[in-house]
């Protein structure tokens, strides 16, 4: 996608700030054009800093607010729920009991209760939250890429990966209402799929199983290079170049044991394993982390499938689930995934460089009601049986982020008394994502990429940093 | 930044003892007969030095939505009345502060004395910053009203051949409504069409760089353009041209001789067999097929053998699966399976029958009726907004990007809001009714006079066809056969130089106009005379499309080889080799079927068909093969939605998918006949060879294969497996190696 004319990328410079000609060059992304900024940061005497990552666990269909992380202990029963209040390791915060866990290590991750976002549809909300898309209607294929995307895009302008790991995995990603869009589909995730508590569970494409493959794969690939003729001369578009460069990181991602070992857990310590909790989800979170130590730049991984319930996402309306039993029913799996990332991450030393943000794409209505199942399974009862459910509240709901740098042990805004709207410190989608790509050094105020009709295209057109989850 | 004056008017000023800001000024002022001193105009003086110091770049203060920090600019000066505005009197007016002009936020931003989101844009001895500090002296004046108008701006010189390394400083002058003229070079706004050609400094001079060919520079002021055209000539010796069979032969080679680069020579029959069967038919030859064309000994062998595919269905589905993707032949929902399926066979069978093009654009863009009973009905189930309507038909069928023009007038172009919405008009009695059908809607004419308004002006706008007036269109007709008549007309500057330029792009991988739908006058050809020729044959053709890909097929041009010469490396647009590029997704998902002798079924089509035939962007999501190639969603007008570049998803899919492994191990496929087959082993290699690449192997090639065949293989003791056991691996292997070269999944 070659434009002529991106003259509106060159002439608005970076502002200064306090941190320095780094910080300058990265906030300043727009002022050059991008591989100008980047050669700025190259030539930086920082260059050795290590690269920022973020981890995002992603719960979809949309988490009770008010069943969590924003309990309303007052609020009439009609709204409340049948879950009480505990204290956690912070003065003056509260979460249900369902969170005993992250109650007890609340001083290192901070609570935004005030995330508010404008689309009440699966699609359309996650399209909000992941790529910044104000759109409040439901469509099927996203427009605007997701951030992930974009934050793979733009630290592949930078030059060619040293690290042989992608720089964008997904442990059972969220994929159904994002996507890379105009970035293209080279800026997908490297996908990893399925249950890593299986005992045999394998990660296709990452380190053949046994020497022999090795050896075969080995085999074929001489013969292909004794049989690939046509002249490299040929081009000057430098298309065959980078089709060597990906043959060559794939070939090493299948046979560098390293690689392997990066996906492998069984080289974690049984106590690790256990802490994360022998589930899917524990299992995940314990891959990411791994990955991330490993040099991967963006995480992510939906906590789904048969831990959140009957219809396997936390899309909790009465018809799906008896709310409070899903939540039940996934909540421990949930709190011990959870807690075990965040601790693991400050016990490893990853908590300045690596920034975990758990959310969903909204929560659910504070006001119960109730609806006859549409079928019997886990958390929900036979179908007909009247159940109580919540529907998709984007007004308020909560977050939780953790590493990054940031002061932590905090809870940030407010949802009114009865949960329903987002009243202090009030955060937008664009909030959230300016966020998440402040900690990666992307201004997401200065940087735009161009659409497929050429325009220069913001990568968020509202929002700034929440200044309490900036490191 | 920007120095305010060329290299040029320093040096001579500085002679002259000049203070250059205080000529700089004297000039700007004298046409209008006002002191130094002003009285400034705000459009003439105050809004280029804004736009200059990139205040309203649409990143800047001009971005959408509230501008930086409240601080709100038209992009680019376009509305200087809403900038004043925001200048003068928006924030409690203490963005100027006429007492003490140095201490106006506007000037303390600018010059970076206060922190600045922007950084420094005007330091205090700069000319602007000058002018901006007289002007705010003055009071800040709008002007007087007595100020002529901006009629046009020019270059000098406007074309040249300027070596490689070499430069070329650029004069702009604005000519105003009074006849007086201005040198605004220091102010106006410069840019290449080609950086990798030629780059341009803040004072308009042009710096060439290493690659040989025609590269344009943009001159923009206060929304006026002019181009400048390099030609840049690499010098060689030509004196081994091919001798031209056609017009574009001609045109092409007089471009090579005169910038002096000699072309590759034709290629082979087996090169050529390969390259013309995969574009125009999307496929490889068959062996049989290779085989037959290469042992045939007539002089026009080749034109033959085109004339085959152009009457071959592979054709048709090929050139369909490209316009049905354009079309946005996208399924959202099941239901749509059937008019997404009516509406490629509407598509394909047009093309097979080669309805004329101007005729297949007057059946969609005027259709009406129901999807089932007129399936070109189906273009307005899913463009169902006007806007988009009419953005698509622009950027589709006339290489005419309006989108920026719904919001603000176009930044290189003179479209304004009023052209984008007189456009919009010719949709405006588009009529729906729901059917039976769930989201589809039976398309009429609705009777009435066609306007839209200009939501920024408010005015109610008739139908106008870019500019050009169509006439007064009575209530009863149907104003979208008027826009269709407009563009078939043999007069049309963009029709069918669109479609031409677009089936070049397709057959020379790089556009005569790039992007292929960027049209406009700030974005010339590179081969201007060659598409205008182009232009002439189709039109006069009768909008012939297979009789536009046969001329483009036949011509020498198209048939030299990719192998580059002593010269010839560096040449990216003058087409003095053919460029090679790898097969797109669905044609290199067929070519692998083809070699490994596997068979792919998709849902609800046949058994047989193959992955260039189907019909809608549904089956990339079963597909990983499809999607990681880049086959597009047909979500977007553009052919840039297909991704062409290479990706590591793509690398592991080729040496390591589960899809590949199924292929090449298929219980029906080559390896697992061959293997069996009782033929001598430099048969089975020569066989793949014609298969896969469509030549014979050499004699190295089929030493090493064949050695490589008959090798025992060890297991993980060391000991040679049986023959039989490794008969078919090793052809698997074979088969891997040969799907894994670049001379497999290039078209070359």
């Amino acid at each position: 996608m070659s434009h002529p004319f991106h003259a509106s990328n060159v002439l608005c410079p970076g502002p200064e700030t306090r941190r320095g000609f780094l910080r300058m060059g990265l906030a300043g992304f727009a002022s050059l054009s991008l591989p100008g900024v980047l050669r700025l940061r190259a030539d930086s005497p920082e260059q050795s800093r290590e690269r920022t990552a973020v981890i995002m666990v992603w719960k979809p269909g949309g988490c009770s607010h008010i069943d969590t992380y924003d309990p309303k202990p007052e609020a009439a029963s009609e709204y409340r729920g049948p879950f009480s209040t505990i204290s956690t390791k912070v003065p003056g915060l509260q979460f249900t009991e369902l969170l005993p866990m992250q109650a007890q290590i609340a001083d290192k991750f901070t609570v935004l209760r005030s995330m508010r976002q404008t689309a009440g549809g699966h699609p359309a909300g996650s399209m909000q939250m992941l790529s910044g898309d104000p759109d409040t209607r439901d469509k099927p294929k996203p427009k605007y890429p997701d951030w992930m995307s974009v934050v793979y895009y733009l630290r592949a302008q930078e030059g060619p990966r040293t690290n042989p790991l992608p720089a964008y995995v997904g442990i059972n990603p969220p994929t159904e209402y994002n996507g890379p869009a105009y970035v293209g589909e080279a800026y997908s995730p490297f996908s990893v799929t399925g249950d890593p508590n299986e005992p045999n569970f394998e990660v296709p494409n990452i380190g053949l199983s046994n020497a022999a493959e090795v050896t075969h794969l080995g085999r074929r690939s001489s013969l292909r290079e004794n049989l690939d003729n046509l002249e490299r001369a040929f081009d000057q578009a430098g298309e065959l170049q980078a089709l060597d460069e990906f043959e060559t990181q794939a070939m090493t991602l299948l046979t560098n044991p390293k690689t392997k070992d990066a996906f492998d857990l069984t080289q974690e310590d049984d106590r690790t394993r256990d802490r994360y909790g022998r589930n899917s989800w524990g299992q995940q979170l314990l891959m990411a982390r791994r990955l991330v130590e490993a040099g991967v730049d963006v995480l992510t991984s939906s906590l789904r499938g048969p831990l959140c319930g009957r219809v396997g996402n936390w899309d909790d309306h009465a018809v799906n689930h008896h709310v409070f039993d899903a939540l039940r029913f996934r909540a421990k799996a949930y709190d011990q995934a959870v807690s075990a990332l965040i601790e693991d991450i400050y016990e490893r030393g990853l908590d300045k460089r690596v920034l975990v943000v758990v959310t969903g794409e909204f929560g659910r209505t504070p006001k119960i009601n109730y609806d006859a199942s549409t079928g019997a399974g886990n958390a929900s009862a036979p179908a007909g049986t009247k159940q109580p459910g919540r529907d998709h509240w984007p007004r308020g709901f909560s977050n939780i982020w953790a590493g990054g740098g940031i002061e932590t042990g905090r809870f940030i805004g407010a949802t009114d008394k009865l949960g329903e709207d987002a009243v202090e410190r009030v955060c937008s989608a664009g909030d959230f994502l300016a966020t998440i790509y402040h900690h990666l050094g992307i201004d997401s105020s200065k940087v735009f990429i161009k659409d497929f009709n050429g325009r220069p295209t913001p990568i968020v057109d509202h929002g700034k940093p929440i200044q309490e989850l900036i490191g | 930044m920007a120095s305010f004056v060329t290299a040029v008017d320093h040096d001579r000023f500085r002679r002259l003892g000049l203070s250059v800001s205080f000529v700089w000024l004297l000039c700007a002022c004298q046409t209008f007969g006002a002191s130094p001193e002003g009285p400034f105009s705000f459009v003439h003086d105050v809004e280029p030095v804004l736009t200059k110091a990139g205040c309203n770049g649409g990143v800047c203060h001009a971005k959408a939505g509230g501008g930086q920090n409240g601080f709100q600019l038209s992009l680019l000066g376009f509305e200087p009345e809403y900038d004043y505005d925001s200048v003068v009197k928006d924030a409690r007016g203490r963005r100027i502060f006429p007492a003490a002009p140095e201490q106006s936020l506007l000037l303390m931003k600018a010059s970076g004395q206060i922190p600045h989101g922007g950084g420094v844009r005007l330091v205090p001895d700069s000319d602007g910053y000058r002018l901006l500090h007289a002007w705010i002296t003055q009071g800040a004046p709008y002007g007087d009203g007595s100020e002529p108008d901006l009629v046009s701006v020019s270059v000098v010189p406007d074309r040249g051949m300027v070596p490689r390394g070499g430069e070329q400083q650029l004069t702009a002058t604005a000519t105003y409504s009074d006849g007086s003229t201005r040198d605004v070079t220091a102010l106006a706004l410069y840019e290449s069409n080609a950086e990798a050609m030629a780059d341009v400094s803040s004072s308009g001079l042009v710096h060439v760089k290493d690659v040989p060919g025609n590269v344009a520079v943009m001159v923009r002021y206060q929304g006026k353009v002019a181009v400048f055209t390099a030609a840049v000539p690499l010098g060689a010796t030509v004196n081994n041209l091919p001798e031209a069979r056609n017009f574009i032969d001609e045109h092409v080679f007089a471009n090579l001789q005169e910038i002096g680069i000699p072309p590759s020579p034709v290629c082979d029959d087996a090169t050529f067999v390969r390259r013309v069967s995969l574009d125009i038919a999307g496929r490889l030859p068959t062996q049989e097929e290779t085989i037959e064309f290469l042992e045939r000994t007539e002089a026009d062998k080749r034109d033959q053998w085109i004339e085959k595919l152009l009457q071959s269905p592979g054709y048709a589905d090929f050139f369909a699966n490209k316009w049905t993707s354009l079309l946005k032949n996208r399924r959202d929902d099941a239901s749509d399976i059937t008019s997404n399926f009516a509406f490629h066979a509407w598509i394909r069978d047009s093309l097979l029958a080669n309805v004329p093009y101007d005729q297949l654009v007057r059946e969609l863009l005027a259709a009406t009726g129901t999807v089932i009973g007129n399936p070109p009905v189906a273009w307005y189930k899913r463009v169902k907004d006007p806007k988009e309507q009419l953005e698509d038909v622009a950027q589709l069928f006339l290489g005419v990007r309006m989108q920026c023009a719904q919001c603000h007038h176009h930044p290189f172009e003179r479209w304004s809001q009023d052209d984008y919405y007189s456009l919009s008009a010719f949709f405006s009695q588009v009529g729906r009714k729901p059917t039976g059908v769930r989201g589809e809607d039976l398309i009429f004419h609705q009777r009435g006079i066609a306007t839209t308004k200009n939501v920024k002006s408010g005015e109610s706008l008739v139908p106008a066809a870019l500019g050009d007036d169509v006439g007064a269109i009575p209530a009863d007709e149907d104003p979208r056969l008027r826009l269709a008549d407009w563009m078939s007309s043999p007069d049309n500057p963009f029709f069918a130089k669109a479609v031409v330029n677009r089936y070049w792009k397709h057959f020379f991988k790089r556009g005569l106009i790039e992007p292929e739908d960027d049209i406009r006058d700030t974005n010339p050809p590179t081969n201007p005379e060659l598409l205008a020729a182009l232009e002439k044959h189709f039109i006069e053709s009768g909008f012939d499309l297979k009789e536009l890909v046969r001329v483009i097929t036949q011509s020498q041009a198209y048939q030299l080889s990719a192998m580059p010469n002593e010269h010839n490396l560096v040449d990216q647009q003058n087409y003095s080799r053919y460029y090679p590029r790898r097969m797109q997704a669905e044609v290199l998902f067929d070519a692998i079927d083809d070699l490994t002798g596997a068979k792919t079924t998709f849902a609800n089509l046949p058994p047989g068909t193959r992955a260039v035939a189907l019909p809608d962007n549904s089956y990339n999501k079963a597909s990983a093969f499809l999607q990681v190639f880049g086959r597009p969603d047909s979500a977007s007008v553009c052919e840039c939605e297909r991704v062409q570049s290479s990706s590591l998803a793509q690398s592991l899919h080729l040496i390591n998918s589960a899809e590949m492994k199924s292929k090449l191990a298929a219980g029906d496929g080559r390896a697992a006949t061959m293997a069996t087959a009782d033929m001598p082993i430099d048969v089975k290699v020569t066989e793949l060879y014609l298969a896969a690449f469509s030549r014979k192997p050499t004699a190295e090639e089929l030493q090493m294969a064949v050695q490589y065949l008959t090798e025992p293989v060890l297991d993980a003791e060391g000991n040679p497996l049986d023959e039989s056991q490794t008969a078919q691996q090793n052809l698997q292997d074979l088969i891997w190696a040969l799907v894994n070269t670049k001379e497999f999944l290039f078209n070359h």
